[in-house]
């Protein structure tokens, strides 16, 4: 068990550059560090203080109802779906995508721990959002119901088993992939097609089932039904939460553990074999020197930059599924009356709203799409190849977001160009509609270059590390959604002025910024390159 | 081709990691440059390539200094680290392509040489699949085509005999013996002393970030073995 720990302290430690700031000696770096935990932090506060207030609004219509237990259900439930939806897509990256997998499959320990200690890492990124919705809303139900001391006690201990289950149904799903994937000559490309096929089909289905059933709306007695119904585990965590029945208890965290120990030991009778057939490659020893096709040194670091970006299913799933589902919605839209939709969630003059949101909603899509974020540090050890080849640090640091914009632009293009078709927008709304997602693209992608140059973190040796849990990532990923929400904040405040207007005084403003990001990249960005 | 002036290398926290090193490597030369571990070759030569950089002293090559003007030196020069990482989502000549395109090779000049070092380290037959199928050994070599393609005027490499199979080690003399009498310049770290005192006609030896001696291998060693030397010298 002590080695279990051991493997998942060394691999928390790589996260978020936590040992970089524990041990460097360069009081600038230290600083740098410290100034983005404080901000991380601030972040977490903010998140917390939403999901209290949320709660607490919830709180105020299930007291009425008389049905509080419904509450911590719901929260439970969201926090679970959320580790799902998270775990879902990184997991074959975090089982078997490390590069010290050599180290450790040679050290004396058991495979089954070995895997354990993978999905512990998950465990643990997972436990900071479920403490981050549940204790909130334990706090809300403590203040309203007051109930006993048996509440804290079973409440506390629970929350460390919530995230497992989900984790490991995600997990499971992306064993599954990987093994499926392992069997074939293509094994990545398969693994990304499924993993892509399965996250989409898990999120229409839930979509169907809201939609079908329509309880979610008129909140009911129902509704805990449902819940219960589709997720058994939350009904046993009431019972023993709010209810505090023992048997309860002992029930959700048997169930929680003993999946956990059972998914473990299975995985790692099979986990050499998934890992030999995903890295195995098949060679060919009979090439022919064929004729050559040259391109210019920036053509040449553009294509190397897009194979990168789709050698990796991680990479392309964590910044591609934003633009599929912005896809796959303007295609949902082109056959759904946009009427219809405002009577669906009660907004008659949504067509209204969509005409002026909709830029920025897509927008939103764009700044989840970004690939610049972690693609300095994904270079890691190859670094050694652009830093001695005889091109300027713009050219490089510019194919990035060249390959960023070939990501976003065609589809917000596309999935713009329908979305003029179903909201029927007027020729002003239509060309704001297709020039504002591209601004911000531009935006966006030069926000990661600049990001990463500041955060870099070469040092991985799995590639999650990078894409999902860097600093630079979480930055830029921060800075971006800042910057969609305060222009809709500022929509909303002048919904006198024309709506129009404020769009395009937002488009020029962000112009302006990408202006000053790309003199800085020019300038300051080639030094910060060089230093790495 | 290749002058290094007053370079001294501090790392965050002030500790020297080279001090004060001056050396001149002049064309045609093999140019050993030895020392224990961690006593600053690695550091040297990667500030000298343009991959790390430096705050005292200045690094010329073939007359231009890599502070002023980096693509200029890098352009002539070719540089091979201990353990060369190549991107392993490339196949054997895209890499080489990519190279080549980076330095503007003439697409008849890159063919001819692939053809050439590639089949020289036999590897033409593998260039066909991906970099991560391949062994240490057969990266290296590819590492080393892709520094030979652009026919660089510097040849910088650290510790190039690692993992090499005697064949191809064998190889890779001869082709630096070619390379010098072509009028280029080879500046390369070892630890395989006997290679060094055999190959290159000029040697410096480095200990704790210092150069202790350097000049004609000849003289650098007068009438003992390079062994005795280095060992006398380093135990110092």
């Amino acid at each position: 068990m002590i080695n279990i720990w051991r493997l998942t302290k060394i691999q928390l430690l790589s996260t978020f550059g936590l040992n970089k700031a524990l041990h460097t000696q360069d009081t600038k770096e230290r600083r740098k560090l410290l100034l983005l935990s404080l901000s991380i932090l601030i972040g977490i506060f903010m998140v917390a203080a939403a999901s209290f207030g949320y709660s607490y609004a919830m709180a105020q219509l299930f007291e009425q109802m008389g049905r509080m237990d419904l509450l911590l259900a719901i929260m439970m439930s969201a926090a679970s779906v959320i580790g799902f939806f998270t775990t879902i897509y990184k997991a074959s990256g975090v089982l078997f995508g490390y590069k010290d997998y050599d180290l450790v499959m040679s050290l004396p320990i058991r495979t089954s721990h070995v895997v354990a200690s993978r999905v512990l890492l998950l465990y643990m990124l997972n436990l900071f959002f479920t403490l981050v919705l549940m204790l909130p809303a334990g706090a809300v139900y403590a203040i309203q119901v007051s109930p006993g001391a048996s509440y804290y006690l079973f409440f506390l201990i629970t929350l460390l088993f919530i995230p497992l289950l989900p984790i490991i149904a995600a997990t499971l799903i992306g064993a599954l992939i990987s093994w499926i994937s392992s069997r074939f000559r293509a094994s990545r490309l398969i693994s990304l097609i499924l993993t892509m096929a399965v996250t989409i089909g898990i999120i229409m289905a839930s979509f169907r089932m809201n939609g079908s059933e329509q309880v979610l709306a008129d909140v009911s007695a129902q509704l805990g039904d449902m819940i219960f119904k589709l997720y058994p585990l939350a009904a046993i965590y009431v019972d023993a939460v709010c209810s505090s029945q023992v048997f309860s208890i002992l029930l959700f965290i048997s169930i929680s553990l003993l999946v956990f120990i059972l998914f473990s030991t299975v995985l790692g009778m099979k986990y050499k074999a998934i890992h030999t057939g995903l890295t195995t490659s098949h060679t060919n020893s009979k090439y022919v020197l064929k004729s050559l096709r040259t391109s210019s040194p920036f053509r040449a670091l553009y294509f190397k930059e897009l194979r990168r970006y789709y050698s990796s299913s991680l990479y392309v799933l964590n910044t591609g599924i934003g633009m599929i589902l912005l896809l796959v919605t303007s295609i949902a839209l082109l056959f759904m009356n946009p009427e219809r939709l405002g009577q669906l969630i009660e907004v008659p003059q949504l067509t209204d709203y969509l005409g002026r949101m909709v830029p920025l909603a897509v927008s939103l899509f764009v700044i989840l799409s970004c690939t610049a974020s972690s693609s300095i540090s994904l270079e890691g050890n190859h670094l050694w190849i652009l830093k001695s080849s005889p091109i300027s640090q713009k050219d490089i640091l510019l194919s990035k977001v060249a390959v960023n914009l070939t990501i976003t632009v065609p589809i917000s293009m596309i999935s713009c160009g329908m979305l003029i078709i179903s909201l029927r927008t007027g020729w002003v709304e239509s060309l704001l509609l297709m020039v504002i997602p591209v601004i911000y693209a531009c935006y966006s992608a030069m926000l990661g270059v600049i990001a990463n140059l500041k955060l870099p973190n070469l040092e991985w040796t799995t590639e999650v590390t990078v894409i999902k849990q860097s600093a630079a990532v979480l930055v830029s990923m921060l800075l971006g959604f800042i910057s969609v929400v305060v222009p809709l904040a500022i929509m909303f405040m002048l919904s006198h002025v024309d709506g129009n207007l404020v769009l395009s005084g937002i488009g020029v403003i962000l112009l302006a910024l990408c202006y000053v990001m790309y003199r800085y990249i020019a300038t300051r960005g080639e030094r910060l390159f060089q230093a790495l | 081709m290749l002058t290094i002036r007053h370079f001294t290398k501090r790392y965050k926290g002030g500790k020297k990691a080279v001090d004060d090193l001056n050396l001149v490597v002049e064309k045609g030369d093999i140019y050993g440059f030895i020392g224990h571990n961690g006593a600053g070759k690695t550091t040297t030569i990667r500030s000298a390539v343009g991959v790390l950089d430096f705050e005292e002293g200045d690094i010329e090559i073939d007359g231009i200094s890599i502070k002023k003007d980096p693509v200029a030196c890098k352009r002539v020069t070719a540089y091979i680290p201990d353990n060369p990482d190549l991107y392993d989502h490339l196949t054997g000549i895209q890499y080489l392509n990519f190279i080549g395109d980076l330095y503007g090779v003439p697409r008849a000049d890159r063919e001819l040489l692939i053809k050439k070092y590639g089949d020289a380290f036999q590897i033409t037959d593998s260039l066909g699949n991906l970099v991560s199928s391949y062994s240490h050994g057969m990266k290296q070599k590819l590492a080393i085509i892709s520094a030979l393609i652009h026919r660089p005027k510097l040849l910088v490499l650290d510790e190039p005999f690692v993992g090499l199979d005697p064949k191809a080690a064998h190889m890779l003399k001869t082709i630096m013996a070619e390379l010098c009498s072509n009028g280029s310049a080879i500046f390369f770290s070892t630890h395989v002393l006997d290679v060094a005192e055999k190959l290159c006609n000029k040697i410096a030896i480095i200990k704790e970030g210092r150069l202790i001696t350097h000049g004609k291998t000849e003289d650098v060693k007068g009438d003992h073995s390079l062994e005795d030397v280095f060992l006398e010298l380093v135990d110092k």
